[in-house]
């Protein structure tokens, strides 16, 4: 067959036989070390900022420096600067920003914590700021071989099935007789010797690639048939299947775990992912009304619930606020938030160790007491900028299941942000989920830590790709990347 | 320590969160505004194409070729435009094609979207799938609406450039 286009257009390229010119220029010209100069210069300022919070704080409640605290922080420094290298060599085209900005968070956390352990004059190895640097050690160092290890993103696609039972015995762990334990009316810890974690936060990461590989492969059935009602096609009765089973492990979680944040992460979890497999809203609109029908039903049968939404509702009522789990935490977190005001009180200057567990769900009201409103806004602006980064590159991605990885994952760490946050500041009945990188806690920051990791692979893999830039100028050969 | 130090410290440290912020905000500027786009320069020797959505190509329609399955199709060649002549290997599955920087194949003229459209390998072919975008992706001079299969060597058109799918 005659070749139209190279006859008409006169162009060196015949079909079949590639010419002098365009095999010299399938070179691979890499500058894979633009990205993580940056990475590396972020990372650096990011842990610069980590000491000088640790050394405030030190300033601030006990007027000298002490160099423990600020050398093992340091310490820290050293290995995200090795997770840096690392990716350097395994992953050289990953996101440049979304380590520096875990790095801070992570880092604001801990010296939160130090300050706290400072107020109850708690130190050494025991107390939680030198546990929480311990554990960010671990999860930097889980990260480090994620990164290593995940090469591609598609073989956790393989896995999906594992990852749906690895995520329900983690969830059902804390339910066994022995090793299960509760702490402050919730179920969720396993206690195995010294050691005590929370599955259901490591849970989250298995059932995001579950649900992921789940959906790519039955969304079509999800996504294609149904009825029409209101301008809305509605979902056949049995394609409902898999959300009423979601919606009733959530239900259970709620009544044996007594945890309403996790039964809400997950839920809603899988109703995003459900929305960006099939693009369609009814599906939302059937979540909402599920988890409106269903929380309306909690808040009347389970007197915790109940108690939540009184407190949420009247938390000013001296009644709940003098009575056993009423609303005393809340509005001490409140006032606290008040004294910080616009500027804060300082590191170390204010009280926010009044507030019960402060250092854990309540730390975002404590960071909001002694960095001020302008503080806190810096500190939500970053996890606002870590989600964006992590929709975009979902939104980037090649392929279907790291798309609805990407937006799984990062949209975990979002709705984590909005329940806790807006838990704490009156916006929502307050739930027990943790501050994603924040608050104090070994199994929150190993799986966060691994969402991160999972995420920076995705991005290696979205940027890797073939590609070619087609500048306007006219001149060939300048502005011509051949990757 | 005086009050006075701890005071400017303590402004400085919000300062210096904020900085940060605003420095990754500014390391990912491209992303939030698009890249910069850059004047077409107008050279006499260079006769730019017509911009398609200004101007459709007129005139007869051209002859349809048989359409060939594009299931083995092995490299993309440009074949008008600025770099005619280049080719690239085509990826596994799905070739963005925009102006953003994430994309497979970045155009930056005038007339490209920054999502511009892409190229999916389907069970019985390439197709092309425009994304919205703002001039139009044309498969031999028609405009794509719908995911349409690219048969071998037919031109796809975006902006000033097309390219074809070859073995």
């Amino acid at each position: 067959m005659p070749n139209s286009a190279s006859r008409t257009l006169g162009t060196p390229v015949e079909a079949g036989v590639r010419s002098p010119l365009t095999t010299s220029i399938r070179l691979k010209l890499r500058v894979p070390a633009r990205l993580r100069n940056l990475e590396l210069a972020l990372v650096l300022l990011a842990i610069a900022i980590n000491i000088a919070a640790i050394s405030l704080v030190q300033l601030g409640a006990i007027g000298h420096l002490e160099f423990t605290a600020i050398g093992l922080d340091a310490l820290l420094g050293v290995l995200i600067v090795a997770l840096h290298v690392t990716l350097r060599v395994v992953a050289p085209d990953a996101d440049p920003l979304i380590l520096p900005i875990i790095t801070l968070l992570n880092g604001l956390g801990i010296a939160m914590i130090y300050r706290l352990d400072l107020a109850d004059k708690s130190y050494g190895w025991g107390s939680a700021g030198i546990r929480q640097i311990l554990w960010t050690a671990i999860a930097v160092g889980i990260a480090i071989a994620v990164v290593i290890v995940v090469r591609n993103h598609r073989v956790l696609q393989r896995y999906r099935f594992v990852a749906m039972f690895v995520g329900i015995v983690l969830l059902l762990l804390p339910m066994l007789p022995i090793v299960g334990s509760a702490k402050n009316g919730a179920r969720l810890w396993v206690d195995i010797g010294p050691f005590s974690f929370q599955p259901g936060e490591l849970a989250k990461v298995a059932l995001a690639i579950f649900f992921a590989g789940y959906l790519v492969t039955a969304r079509d059935s999800l996504s294609m048939v149904g009825r029409r009602i209101l301008g809305m096609r509605f979902p056949r009765a049995r394609d409902l299947g898999p959300i009423l089973v979601v919606f009733a492990s959530s239900m259970l979680v709620l009544v044996f775990q007594h945890d309403l944040g996790v039964a809400l992460l997950y839920f809603g979890l899988f109703l995003v992912m459900l929305y960006v497999a099939t693009g369609r809203g009814s599906w939302v609109v059937l979540g909402l009304s599920m988890l409106v029908v269903g929380g309306a039903i909690a808040s009347q049968v389970l007197s915790y619930v109940n108690g939540r939404f009184a407190t949420w509702l009247n938390p000013f009522d001296p009644k709940i606020y003098d009575e056993q789990g009423g609303s005393y935490q809340l509005v001490q977190g409140l006032f606290g938030f008040a004294n910080g005001g616009l500027l804060g009180t300082g590191l170390g200057r204010g009280r926010p160790d009044i507030t019960p567990l402060a250092n854990s769900d309540y730390i975002i009201a404590a960071l909001g007491e002694e960095l001020g409103l302008i503080g806190i806004f810096a500190i939500l602006g970053l996890y606002l900028l870590f989600v964006s980064r992590g929709f975009r590159i979902a939104f980037a991605g090649q392929d279907d299941f790291g798309r609805l990885l990407g937006v799984g994952l990062s949209f975990a760490i979002a709705l984590q942000v909005f329940v806790v946050v807006g838990g704490v500041t009156r916006v929502i009945p307050l739930t027990g989920l943790t501050t994603p990188f924040l608050a104090a806690g070994g199994s929150s920051l190993v799986a966060n830590w691994i969402i991160a990791a999972l995420l920076l692979r995705l991005s290696d893999t979205v940027r890797n790709q073939p590609r070619l830039i087609v500048e306007a100028a006219p001149d060939v050969g300048a502005g011509m990347v051949v990757r | 320590m005086s009050e006075l130090t701890l005071l400017l410290l303590r402004f400085g440290f919000l300062g210096i969160l904020w900085v940060f912020v605003f420095v990754i905000v500014f390391a990912l500027r491209s992303d939030l505004f698009g890249p910069k786009a850059r004047r077409l320069p107008q050279p006499a020797a260079y006769s730019a194409p017509v911009a398609p959505a200004q101007a459709p190509v007129a005139g007869p329609p051209p002859a349809r070729r048989e359409p060939t399955s594009s299931l083995d199709a092995k490299r993309l060649v440009i074949v008008s435009g600025s770099k005619e002549g280049l080719e690239i290997d085509l990826p596994a599955e799905q070739l963005t094609i925009g102006r953003s920087n994430e994309s497979g194949l970045v155009i930056r003229d005038d007339y490209t979207s920054t999502h511009h459209a892409r190229l999916l390998l389907w069970n019985d072919g390439w197709v092309i799938q425009d994304l919205d975008s703002t001039n139009g992706t044309f498969l031999d001079d028609a405009r794509v609406i719908v995911p349409t299969h690219v048969p071998l060597n037919t031109p796809v058109k975006i902006g000033t450039t097309s390219f074809e799918l070859r073995r």
